[in-house]
């Protein structure tokens, strides 16, 4: 007896030390009282507010943040020691089931790098409530900014979410985004799902890299979604279509702008 | 899992078949519930069947409802199972229940949000979740007021309050695979509530 009411007691002061935090109406709910938002208005309005030391624009692309917290934590760690990173963009896949926890666990972890951060929709965070959370959390699902010059150009490409319904990638968005602009110099694609994929919208691959591979000034386009690091290309273009690898592999992109070239290198952790 | 759902439907329709002699009987609920949050929604009201001889387990039937002020709009049906292994009896008037574990399967009305994914749409087993139905893992603890004015003014048999932790699958899977960056208390989620025992 004397057991039970000690049981008792702790789990009791476990309940008021946890505290009000724990309360949850659902899963799929979309927004609680503590969670971030508008996070990626929130990192470019730092990128703006920064005062770059040199002429190199150096961003990190990584991606499929999934079921990956624990490697997420080192990667964060490994990005604190690169110097006079930009930014950093997560592309898609933020969340494996598109819940509101797993994006707020995601933005606690982020929260430790010094440099800011965008992220931009993948498939996982479609389903459930995903796009709802990802609207209030983060933003936009296609949205663009300028940086130094540059115009980085974050879309969804996540066709089969749509039902290769011809809604994603939004090609008449993207082409008013490509079109020549005073003050840039390059553009930059940052998406989900790669054109080479299956679940990509087979009816949009041949529009959507022939815009990209027209466009004069366009320096790359990158993805995640495959898991593992590739680079493609289509016949009679220079354009680089790169894919990073997961971060529960360990590894990221980190690209270079200099001059209006870019380059890129793999970063393992 | 579809197998698995034909099988309770069919024991379920066998079950309302055999009472049918005691079927008004059987049918009316001996509890009266209302919780808030505990993932099964902003507010949630619900009936309670006391289970077994010992009247040690409860069947609880519940729905509740996440406005779209409070991250909603969800509409959320639960059929929670619970079982009260230890008693502690505080004199004659109260009872608490200290750890009452559970499971308790949750189910979103939502149109959006499917019980399968489409097979067109998607390969074979490419999302291997449900949306819409969702297991948890529950525990519980319990304040029983047995005896007192309260009691005997509203004609009730019992009154308890109490709290319950629940997880679910989702949150688990991301546990288990990050047992370093989640803790415990990210993954358990707190409800409170009210049982009346008529």
């Amino acid at each position: 007896m004397q057991f039970m009411k000690i049981l008792f007691l702790l789990l009791t002061v476990a309940c008021l030390s946890v505290g009000c935090n724990s309360f949850e109406f659902s899963p799929e709910q979309t927004f609680d009282r503590d969670s971030p938002k508008n996070l990626n208005a929130a990192g470019l309005s730092k990128m703006q507010n920064s005062r770059p030391k040199d002429d190199t624009i150096r961003f990190v692309i990584t991606g499929d943040t999934q079921r990956s917290y624990n490697e997420v934590t080192k990667l964060v760690e490994k990005i604190n020691t690169l110097e006079n990173l930009d930014f950093v963009a997560v592309a898609g896949d933020l969340s494996e089931f598109g819940v509101l926890q797993e994006m707020e666990w995601l933005a606690r972890e982020m929260e430790k790098m010094n440099a800011p951060y965008v992220a931009v929709i993948g498939n996982h965070d479609l389903v459930n409530k995903g796009a709802s959370v990802f609207k209030k959390m983060y933003g936009d699902l296609n949205y663009s900014f300028i940086y130094r010059g540059i115009k980085f150009v974050c879309h969804d490409t996540n066709g089969r979410e749509y039902g290769f319904s011809g809604k994603a990638p939004d090609i008449n968005w993207l082409n008013q985004q490509v079109q020549p602009e005073a003050g840039v110099t390059g553009i930059v694609g940052i998406s989900h799902v790669p054109p080479n994929s299956e679940d990509f919208d087979p009816a949009l691959i041949q529009p959507y890299h022939s815009l990209f591979d027209q466009t004069p000034k366009f320096l790359a386009s990158f993805h995640a979604h495959t898991h593992t690091y590739a680079e493609f290309g289509y016949p009679g273009s220079t354009v680089p279509y790169v894919i990073t690898a997961t971060a529960g592999l360990s590894e990221f992109l980190l690209v270079k702008i200099i001059n209006n070239k870019l380059s890129y290198e793999r970063i393992f952790f | 899992m579809n197998v698995y759902f034909s099988r309770i439907s069919i024991i379920l329709l066998f079950l309302v078949i055999n009472i049918n002699a005691k079927a008004q009987k059987f049918l009316i609920p001996e509890d009266a519930i209302i919780q808030y949050a505990g993932s099964i929604g902003y507010l949630s009201v619900g009936a309670g069947y006391e289970l077994f001889g010992n009247k040690r387990g409860n069947l609880d039937i519940n729905y509740g409802f996440v406005p779209e002020s409070k991250g909603g709009a969800l509409h959320i049906l639960t059929a929670k199972f619970a079982y009260r292994p230890f008693v502690i009896n505080i004199g004659n008037f109260a009872k608490i229940y200290p750890f009452n574990p559970g499971i308790f399967i949750r189910y979103t009305l939502n149109n959006n949000l499917g019980f399968n994914f489409d097979t067109v749409q998607y390969p074979k087993g490419y999302y291997y979740f449900s949306e819409a139905a969702r297991p948890h893992l529950s525990f519980s603890n319990e304040f029983q007021l047995i005896k007192g004015k309260v009691l005997e003014r509203t004609g009730l048999k019992a009154l308890s309050i109490y709290s319950e932790f629940n997880t679910n699958d989702y949150y688990l899977v991301n546990y288990f695979q990050n047992t370093t960056a989640l803790s415990v208390t990210d993954i358990f989620k707190l409800g409170i509530g009210i049982r009346a025992k008529f």
